[in-house]
């Protein structure tokens, strides 16, 4: 496994059902991702698309097979190593943005830096720093209800990138969104990407097949074309320094 | 962890404030208990301390024997409930009393033998009155003065009583000295030889209203009853430094008395306060159910919410999860919320209990009693509620799958 290597999938399957109710959302399913991919899945609903994705984002538990994050077998970790992981390692970007609407977008932004150990002047800083990016700064204290759906999209954007994850996992994100905020949350999309991120994207719109460096068509649980339009050696790779990092040693959770 | 307490108690007081209404409804429902029991606590602490005052007044040199009741169980009043006397059950004994006046530095012995009789004088009948058998040490040991006449002596002086004062107007309509008068006691006469002052302590250490009380000595108590059964036996030692020794040669010299049997104790000093009523541990006890039933409604109540906010903020809990939060963290988010509800709750039952304390100081003698033991067993008793409560909710918030959650609509 080259060290560009994020993620490694060998012969992931998810079942659902037993005997005769037995079904595959994946079967036998091998995918290896380099660091700097913008990967978008396709495929017909049902083809395994979100179930992969939840896999990926250690929201679900494959039935059998391998997945290496990082150089980590992940397959069958406890689920408080997970939730630990999906913090530190995985930025969520949703179709409908799930954001929680009793808190303003400023708290919002920063969720995931709860839960691993941030100060509170930390934690709002950095999401204060991830909203101005996305030109969202002086609504730092609106509540999502107040904001449109493409800026709510946004917000939702930043908090994935907040706490500087390894891969970034998108469910088709602009499928809530008019053709204007779509190709607004694109770019922003692109240009986090061209920072070196890694982006898995799961669509419906074939439009949106420029922005990636590699499509992927799923049917029925396994991947039936796999077009690479940017080689390995040319994708965008991190420069170090993204977002403050600073963490309080003494509060730290870490075993 | 300790940054994430600090989280929990933010998003739990702003889920308490966004459901203000129901938050309230809650915290009453806890306070409600909360208060019974501090209103039991505070009477019961108010009681113990008039007793304590007298102990005090009387002086450092009194020892008091009972014999070993229950009295402080559950089970114990109920019995006393069901059976009509509860002295019946009482060891001690007249050997007992002569055994101690034998120890080593005791001045004065007293028995107190209580039975309730009918009197009657020329004029006025009486039932149900509390006649007290005792000896001549008594008037040594008590504070008390006489109004008119005086203590007897001995039994030699044949057949003679001595009057609480209200009992003694009451019995011959008369304010004025009554001594030399004569009453009837299941059919004997006995004359009166002594009116005690007005006393106006109805809760004290020997659990007799002075004041409504007839006095003979315990022989003769003995004869006209047929039986006396010792409810305590006072003691007044010769000298104040040397209680723990004097008590311990008491305990001694009745367990000899009565080859071994050690169903009695020996109290000094603060261990006299012992609310001696069967009375008050009767209501205290039925107090103290009804406030536990309360208690638990008011937990059932916290519970209940607990569950409406978890199933309310389901997706919330999906976002959490998703974005990184383990399910201990989202467990702990919610038992912070259900613990904060019940604190508070037990905060607003603290202070209503205190009111109702204040207004029934009113109109009886129990002033309101606050100690840090209130506090505290308030303090502890919200926060097991809370916890016990709020476990299950929390439990299944954290045990969520973040999947479902996120699909989940308000």
């Amino acid at each position: 496994m080259s060290e560009n290597t994020v993620i490694e999938l060998k012969k992931l399957t998810k079942r659902y059902g037993y005997g005769d109710t037995e079904s595959f959302a994946l079967k036998d399913f091998n995918l290896t991702i380099k660091r700097g991919e913008f990967i978008m899945i396709m495929g017909p609903s049902g083809c395994g698309k979100t179930t992969l994705l939840n896999i990926i984002g250690l929201l679900d538990r494959d039935s059998s097979g391998e997945y290496v994050l990082n150089g980590e077998d992940v397959a069958s970790i406890s689920s408080k190593r997970q939730a630990r992981l999906r913090a530190k390692k995985i930025g969520f970007i949703f179709q409908n943005f799930n954001l929680i609407e009793d808190l303003p977008i400023l708290e919002n932004v920063a969720l995931p830096l709860v839960y691993t150990g941030y100060t509170k002047t930390a934690r709002l800083k950095n999401a204060s720093n991830a909203l101005k990016r996305f030109h969202l700064q002086e609504r730092e204290y609106y509540f999502p209800y107040q904001l449109s759906g493409g800026q709510q999209q946004r917000v939702a954007i930043a908090r994935a990138i907040v706490g500087d994850p390894e891969i970034i996992l998108a469910d088709e994100p602009t499928g809530n969104l008019d053709s204007r905020s779509s190709h607004i949350v694109m770019e922003e999309l692109k240009a986090i990407h061209e920072e070196g991120n890694t982006i898995i994207m799961v669509t419906h719109n074939p439009a949106l097949t420029v922005y990636a460096t590699r499509v992927i068509n799923m049917l029925d649980g396994h991947i039936d074309t796999d077009i690479k339009t940017v080689s390995d050696a040319n994708l965008p790779q991190p420069i170090n320094v993204k977002i403050m990092k600073k963490k309080s040693k003494k509060n730290r959770r870490k075993k | 962890m300790s940054l994430l307490i600090k989280t929990h108690l933010k998003l739990a007081k702003t889920a308490i404030k966004e459901n203000r209404t129901r938050s309230l409804l809650t915290c009453i429902g806890i306070a409600i208990g909360v208060a019974s029991i501090v209103l039991i606590l505070s009477l019961m602490g108010s009681i113990s301390n008039l007793i304590r005052n007298e102990v005090n007044n009387i002086g450092g040199d009194l020892i008091v024997v009972r014999p070993n009741s229950t009295k402080d169980s559950i089970t114990s009043v109920i019995e006393e409930l069901t059976s009509s006397n509860s002295f019946q059950k009482s060891n001690l004994t007249i050997s007992d009393v002569s055994a101690i006046s034998k120890v080593e530095n005791v001045a004065a012995v007293a028995p107190i033998a209580v039975s309730t009789n009918t009197i009657s004088s020329e004029k006025n009948t009486f039932s149900s009155v509390s006649v007290l058998g005792t000896t001549d040490d008594f008037i040594a040991i008590e504070p008390f003065a006489l109004k008119f006449g005086s203590f007897f002596k001995d039994e030699s002086e044949g057949k003679t009583v001595v009057l609480g004062s209200t009992l003694s107007l009451a019995l011959f309509n008369t304010i004025n000295s009554t001594v030399g008068k004569t009453i009837t006691i299941m059919g004997e006469k006995f004359m009166v030889i002594g009116v005690l002052e007005e006393i106006e302590k109805s809760i004290n250490f020997d659990n007799v209203d002075f004041d409504n009380a007839i006095i003979m000595n315990i022989n003769e108590l003995n004869e006209v009853t047929g039986s006396t059964q010792i409810q305590q036996i006072n003691i007044k030692a010769a000298n104040t430094e040397s209680l723990p020794q004097i008590s311990a040669d008491i305990e001694s010299a009745i367990k000899d008395n009565k080859l071994g049997d050690e169903n009695f104790s020996v109290a000094y000093g603060d261990k006299i306060t012992h609310p001696a009523s069967s009375l008050f541990a009767i209501i205290s006890g039925m107090l103290t159910l009804v406030a536990g039933i309360s208690l638990v409604v008011g937990g059932i109540g916290v519970m209940n919410i607990m569950l409406v906010s978890v199933a309310e903020r389901t997706h919330e809990i999906g976002i959490r999860k998703a974005v990184g939060a383990s399910g201990r963290n989202i467990l702990m988010q919610f038992l912070f919320e259900a613990l904060i509800l019940s604190i508070l709750g037990g905060l607003l039952g603290l202070m209503l209990g205190y009111v109702l304390a204040f207004f029934i100081s009113i109109v009886t003698p129990f002033a309101p009693y606050i100690s840090l033991g209130i506090l505290a067993l308030t303090f502890t008793t919200t926060l097991a509620i809370g916890i016990v409560f709020g476990i299950y909710p929390a439990i299944k918030a954290a045990s969520k799958n973040p999947i479902d959650s996120l699909k989940h609509y308000r």
